[in-house]
């Protein structure tokens, strides 16, 4: 029964996907069509067979509980993972024909965590992100220093210009992490979780940027988020991924709402809406209903009993 | 406030810059001095007894500077003109190009020890680190026991082995594509076995002086070089030298590490692939001409990298400039301290690595990452 509803549920928001490309192709950014990925050490499949349009100009945030597919998908979409099957298009090109150089002036992503030489200064990590735009004997020019003035002041770290990475905080680095990938230059930027471990005013400065790329300069931002208070805040279109799938995508409003919530995360939780977007209070995890009575008092039970073991 | 204090570390950061520049200079200064210091001790000393005026009168004769047919005879392998006097050879062919293989073995040490650190992402990488010593160290030892007629080859043969095993060690390393962990570690299984079975071969050699010699390679050693170890080694030099210099953009990208490498749009094992083989080529010209010296390839690209800082280029220069000081440095030791006994100058380097090492273990907390 359940299960019906959610396969109903994700055809709507199939459909007005469909419908929203349909209407607008010329802006869409980055098309996923029947999109199957997997790693290549393991035979499991990790997104099956899912179709997406991210619209140009936006930001579009990725939810999901943790191994839901978020990250690979992102890879995919950088095509630093190859499909099994489907395609990933960028300006209506699929993105495995472009020449890799080629793609990295056009696409730029940032992991889940980078390392960078310690001994670095700031700025010469940004000027890393030129690499795309030079040529093999070329080095540094005039379009090369401009952009990476840009970078490093839209990013707000000029203060840190010369400073060691080795020396920065864990919110600084990110930020210049951030300027690195916007030196690239690139019409769309995917950043996997760049908020995750941050304090909150870093996490702001984060955002703003994110804001600021596609106010000022109509980049297409993807980006993974754990906070779904964030997403809703700051995203034009929130996407959230389950197992794999991409449960319902739309306006955040239509997306962070109690039941979506509940399926999606297994939680039960409020969104209160306030003048600031809506705020997600998560209140107690939902303990799975296909699982018969006996099974989950065993299972509170020695949870109760050796808090330790659980994870 | 918190603003203040990041004005303030930039302005010491700035200030850190610019002394990271001008210590790329001292550091470049520094090793013409110590290059020198050790040029003027190499020249006046040694067994055959020579007066100073007569050494140093020997170096600046103009009729030896200029002379076309002595330099045809030093870089191509003519014969020595007739006309030598035997001071002169002494010199000229004996405590000169023992210095010139010196610098060229120390800049190829010092550049490749720089690159294989930045490719394994690991301060303490060497250039033996992918096998390389281990495949020449093989190499020697078999052409030692069981085909001594080659023995004029040692050198070619030598470095084309520390090829054949850097090789193996990729290929050992190959799943769907490689990572630092996994080249190091495949260097860690080649080199283990490489190393048992040279050391088995070892029990075959009857002759106590080809075993001396053996000892001597293995532990590498400057003695006996001359103008014939330089032509071996300066063109292999100059190439791989030249194309690291090229790659310092590419060097830059892939410290970054894979994952930021790829969305540079860097095809990483392509680039890591040919990276490697630069700094193999350059590993092979010092390994052929000098067997393995230990530690310089270590600690050279670890003394310039504290000092300048981790940009690639000045991190070659530096090098560049540093390996050389101190294998020729280390090499007045290995042939004056002792002697008239010569010392192989694998040994000098590893009595300074040690304590150079304790002293960073001691002042430093996170010793290794790059």
């Amino acid at each position: 029964m359940r299960k019906n509803e959610i396969s109903h549920e994700r055809q709507i928001s199939r459909e007005a996907a469909n419908d929203g490309t349909d209407e607008l192709a010329s802006q869409t950014a980055l098309d996923v069509d029947e999109l199957v990925v997997g790693y290549p050490s393991t035979d499991e499949l990790v997104i099956d067979g899912q179709t997406l349009a991210v619209p140009d100009g936006e930001v579009t945030a990725l939810i999901g509980p943790n191994g839901s597919g978020k990250s690979t998908l992102l890879k995919a979409l950088a095509n630093r993972l190859e499909p099994d099957d489907g395609r990933v298009l960028l300006d209506d090109r699929r993105v495995d024909s472009f020449e890799s150089k080629e793609l990295a002036r056009k696409l730029g992503r940032l992991s889940q965590q980078n390392t960078a030489p310690d001994t670095i200064s700031v700025e010469e990590l940004v000027e890393r992100g030129r690499y795309p735009h030079q040529g093999f004997f070329e080095s540094q020019t005039d379009d090369d220093a401009e952009a990476v003035d840009e970078a490093i002041a839209m990013a707000g770290v000029d203060h840190l210009r010369d400073r060691e990475i080795g020396t920065l905080s864990g919110g600084q680095t990110q930020l210049v992490w951030i300027a690195m990938a916007l030196a690239q230059d690139t019409d769309v930027l995917l950043l996997d979780e760049p908020t995750t471990f941050l304090d909150p005013r870093h996490q702001l400065e984060v955002m703003q940027v994110v804001e600021m790329l596609r106010d000022k300069s109509d980049t297409t931002v993807v980006l993974v988020l754990h906070d779904i208070s964030q997403a809703a805040r700051y995203a034009d279109n929130v996407v959230a991924l389950k197992e794999g799938t991409i449960y319902a995508s739309g306006p955040p409003e239509a997306i962070v709402t109690d039941d979506l919530l509940a399926d999606v995360f297994d939680i039960d939780s409020e969104v209160i809406e306030t003048e600031h977007g809506p705020v997600v209070v998560p209140l107690d995890p939902i303990v799975e209903p296909s699982q018969n009575e006996t099974n989950e008092s065993e299972m509170l039970q020695r949870g109760s009993g050796s808090p330790g073991q659980q994870e | 406030m918190v603003e203040l204090f990041d004005r303030l570390a930039d302005r010491r950061a700035a200030a850190n810059r610019w002394y990271a520049d001008s210590t790329l200079t001292g550091i470049a200064l520094g090793s013409i001095v110590v290059l020198v210091g050790a040029t003027l001790l190499q020249v006046s000393f040694g067994a055959f007894p020579l007066p100073l005026e007569e050494a140093w009168g020997a170096v600046f004769d103009p009729r030896i500077l200029f002379s076309l047919e002595a330099w045809q005879a030093f870089l191509l392998g003519a014969d020595i003109p007739e006309w030598f006097t035997q001071q002169q050879h002494i010199v000229w062919n004996i405590r000169l190009p023992r210095i010139l293989v010196g610098v060229l073995v120390g800049a190829n040490l010092a550049v490749s020890g720089a690159i294989f650190q930045i490719i394994t992402r690991n301060e303490l990488a060497s250039p033996y680190i992918l096998g390389v010593s281990d495949g020449a160290g093989l190499v020697v030892l078999v052409v030692l026991t069981a085909f001594s007629e080659l023995l004029p080859l040692v050198p070619v043969l030598a470095a084309i082995g520390g090829g054949a095993a850097f090789l193996l060690v990729y290929i050992i390393a190959w799943k769907n594509g490689t990572s630092p962990v996994r080249l190091v570690l495949a260097g860690v299984i080649v080199g283990t076995f490489f190393g048992s079975v040279q050391r088995a071969l070892f029990f075959f050699i009857d002759d106590l002086n080809t075993v001396m010699s053996a000892q001597a390679w293995l532990s590498g050693s400057l003695l006996n070089t001359d103008w014939g170890e330089v032509r071996i080694a300066l063109p292999f030099t100059v190439l791989a030298i030249m194309l690291a210099f090229v790659v310092t953009k590419e060097l830059n990208v892939l410290a970054l590490g894979e994952e930021t490498a790829d969305s540079l749009g860097m095809s990483v094992e392509k680039m890591r692939f040919a990276v490697a083989g630069i700094a193999v080529l350059s590993t092979a010209a010092a390994i052929a001409v000098a067997g393995l010296i230990g530690f310089v390839g270590l600690i050279v690209p670890h003394m310039v990298r504290n000092v300048v800082g981790g940009d690639s280029r000045r991190l070659l220069l530096g090098c560049l400039f540093l390996g050389p000081a101190l294998l020729v440095g280390a090499d007045v030791g290995a042939r004056l301290a002792l002697s008239p006994i010569q010392l192989p100058v694998g040994i000098i380097t590893g009595l300074v690595g040690g304590p150079y090492f304790l002293y960073l273990m001691r002042k430093t907390e996170n010793l290794g990452e790059v």
